[in-house]
């Protein structure tokens, strides 16, 4: 009796400690994004000395900040976020249908190449992007996958480890009796993949859709490296445009432009928030 | 609609990667049917090419013909039903349909139809848009579809499921959808892998009927393939019995049933099983006998007459008799003494299961006369006596095919 009681105490402390440690963990996650949504509501001088504070009477500055990091250059912000646009959709329409034909292949033709292939993206995503950045840029340029219609071709590449990965264990997990009456109904490979085969792997397109956009949105490394900087900007290198002369930086149009990329992602990302959870399971756990 | 023949049909799972040629439909499968033969693999031949499923498989199937391949799991019956749909390579022999040759001609031309054990309906798409969806890959009109469609969903008793998804659907009205989606569009072929395998027993009597029914209804040629022995007699009106890949024995349910090929057929074919003893098969001159357990049983003079034919030595035999041949007896010469181990009530009959001979013997006992009197239980450990009459038997060699004396 003694011992259950004991144990059931142990369990209680164990609990609340743990809560406690999550519980500073999620501040810790969340204090950045908090941070710029106060700041950008912040005067410019208020930002570096009252980092973590409201804003105050005295520091708010009101929409000023986004009026002028909009403005700020000689670069309108509206054609760095079209380009933004542009590129992430583009980007994960190509990865999301190319990926999901390419994983349909490797999970239904069991041959030596095409589990080289699967190993190989699999393997891609190991390898930093740091460590192929330079080359990279050097092809890109002389392929021309510099213009924003172009870099998608680079992002489909980056993106395929991921998304075939995912691919693969959704599709492994579909019954292949159904691809073989589809076949004897009448329909050629091309057929029952798009009427047959791309309908079942919805939850999985959602995810890994979500995923690559979230990627490609706020991506600033690959776009600052291949695309021609005076022609083409996406959001997050406009931002990064914001540094003055002299190596002044108006951080409170900072904070405002950050602010105002994020909240797009975030309101994508809870409006399919239940699609993410179902389509990272669906390939873990047969249904 | 149509006949079916199969002319020396051998399927061989490639040993090695190259063997194993990559392509989205019929070689897929390979790599499965492989570890499951494998898996088992005592009694398939290997052979340099690889494992041999399916050796040397002939059938002329008629017009309008109920085929069904029965066997236990792991006899080359799906693999079989497989190379017909087209959905597994078939490494040597000819397929014909309706007098064209098949060998390579891709599922979709071959004008079949297939019901799946998994029922494979497409989980996306209504049940309207699964039985629509074979007639609108062969741009039929959509009045037309639509008359089709309606018509096979009152065939089958679906009418009121159309705008339902699968998922929504038990597994008898899946099935059904699965029938529905096959004969919708009038295959020359409709081919039938263990349709009622998923359902219960209930279930299953009930869709049994209802393939009866259906049968009546279409024209279709039907090749139906089950472990089940209850289906393929009850179904077929022809049974292939396999083994191992093998023919056994192919005849109507009927023959299989009276005269069983060899062992291995009348221990598969009937409920329950034939009871086996050890006897012996003694000539004198043109005359007959068996001797079992110290009781003489002489053959009918129509076995006689085969055995004879055959000029069939005295030999050691195994003797096989079905449990509802044989009765209860009290005294007389011809009787043979068991102890029971187990009664089963099974309402209009009592199954007995008896020790006699080293042997487990059942023997089917009804539980109620014609008049109305009742036979009293069986104790366990009680000795009772048993005999059977010599038109019943079945007389087998006690080699390893085990063949039957008389063919």
């Amino acid at each position: 009796m003694m011992h259950t009681e004991q144990t059931l105490v142990a369990e209680r402390r164990r609990k609340t400690i743990l809560s406690v440690v999550l519980a500073i963990i999620c501040v810790i996650y969340v204090l950045p994004v908090a941070a710029v949504v106060v700041n950008s509501f912040k005067l410019n001088t208020f930002v570096k000395t009252e980092t973590f504070a409201l804003p105050t009477e005295q520091s708010f500055a009101g929409f000023s900040n986004f009026i002028t990091g909009m403005t700020f250059g000689n670069y309108p912000f509206l054609k760095s976020a079209l380009y933004s646009v542009v590129i992430t959709i583009l980007s994960t329409g190509l990865i999301l249908l190319f990926c999901s034909m390419a994983a349909w292949y490797i999970a239904r033709v069991n041959s030596r190449a095409c589990r080289a292939i699967y190993y190989l993206c699999v393997f891609s995503m190991v390898v930093p992007f740091q460590m192929v950045m330079f080359t990279l840029s050097k092809t890109a340029d002389t392929l021309k996958l510099n213009t924003p219609w172009t870099i998608p071709i680079v992002y489909l590449g980056f993106g395929a480890g991921l998304a075939i990965f995912m691919f693969v264990g959704f599709v492994k997990s579909i019954p292949l009796e159904i691809e073989e009456a589809a076949a004897i109904d009448g329909c050629g490979p091309l057929r029952t993949f798009f009427s047959v085969v791309l309908p079942m792997l919805k939850p999985t397109l959602i995810s890994v859709g979500i995923l690559e956009i979230m990627w490609v949105w706020n991506d600033y490394l690959l776009p600052v490296l291949v695309l021609d900087l005076n022609e083409y900007r996406t959001i997050p290198i406009h931002i990064q445009y914001l540094k003055g002369s002299y190596g002044t930086v108006d951080l409170g149009a900072t904070m405002a432009l950050i602010l105002l990329s994020i909240v797009p992602v975030i309101i994508f990302y809870l409006a399919c928030q239940k699609h993410i959870i179902k389509g990272v399971a669906a390939g873990a756990v047969k249904g | 609609m149509a006949e079916v023949s199969l002319r020396h049909i051998r399927k061989v799972y490639p040993n090695t990667e190259r063997g194993r040629r990559g392509g989205l439909f019929g070689r897929r499968r390979s790599e499965q049917g492989r570890a499951s033969t494998q898996g088992r693999a005592s009694t398939l031949k290997v052979t340099d090419e690889g494992v041999l499923a399916v050796p040397d498989f002939n059938l002329e199937i008629a017009d309008r013909e109920f085929v069904v391949l029965v066997g236990p799991s792991g006899c080359g019956k799906s693999t079989t039903l497989r190379m017909v749909a087209g959905l597994e390579e078939i490494s040597g022999g000819e397929l014909h349909i309706d007098g064209r040759l098949m060998n390579d001609v891709a599922p979709k031309d071959r004008d079949i139809a297939m019901v799946f054990q998994s029922y494979a309906l497409y989980p996306h798409m209504t049940v309207r848009e699964n039985l629509s969806f074979p007639l609108k890959l062969r741009k039929m009109p959509q009045e037309q579809i639509d008359t089709k469609v309606s018509e096979a969903a009152k065939t089958l008793g679906i009418t009121e499921y159309l705008d339902r998804k699968p998922k929504a659907l038990s597994g008898g009205q899946r099935q059904r959808v699965a029938i529905g989606r096959a004969i919708v569009r009038e295959p020359k072929v409709l081919l039938m892998d263990e349709p009622l395998s998923n359902l219960d027993a209930k279930l299953r009597n009930q869709m049994r009927a209802e393939i009866i029914k259906l049968r009546q209804r279409i024209d279709s040629t039907f090749i139906y393939v089950t472990h089940d022995q209850t289906e393929a007699m009850t179904l077929g009106d022809r049974i292939v019995i396999m083994r191992d890949g093998e023919v056994q024995q192919v005849g109507t349910p009927q023959e299989v049933f009276d005269h069983p090929a060899n062992i291995f057929v009348a221990g598969f074919i009937g409920v329950p099983q034939m009871n086996f003893f050890d006897a012996e098969l003694v000539r004198t001159g043109a005359a007959y006998e068996v001797r079992v357990g110290g009781v003489v049983v002489a053959p009918s003079a129509e076995k006689q007459a085969r055995l004879a034919a055959h000029d069939v030595p005295t030999q050691p035999i195994t003797l096989g008799i079905r449990p509802e041949h044989v009765s209860l007896a009290t005294g007389g010469a011809r009787t043979l003494q068991g102890t029971v181990d187990v009664s089963e009530m099974m309402g209009s009959s009592v199954h007995l299961h008896l020790r006699s001979l080293g042997q487990d013997v059942i023997v089917i006992v009804q539980t109620m006369d014609v008049d109305g009197s009742h036979r009293g239980g069986y104790a366990i450990g009680e000795t009772v006596e048993f005999t059977f009459g010599g038109d019943v038997i079945h007389l087998f060699a006690t080699d390893a095919t085990g063949g039957n004396l008389e063919f």
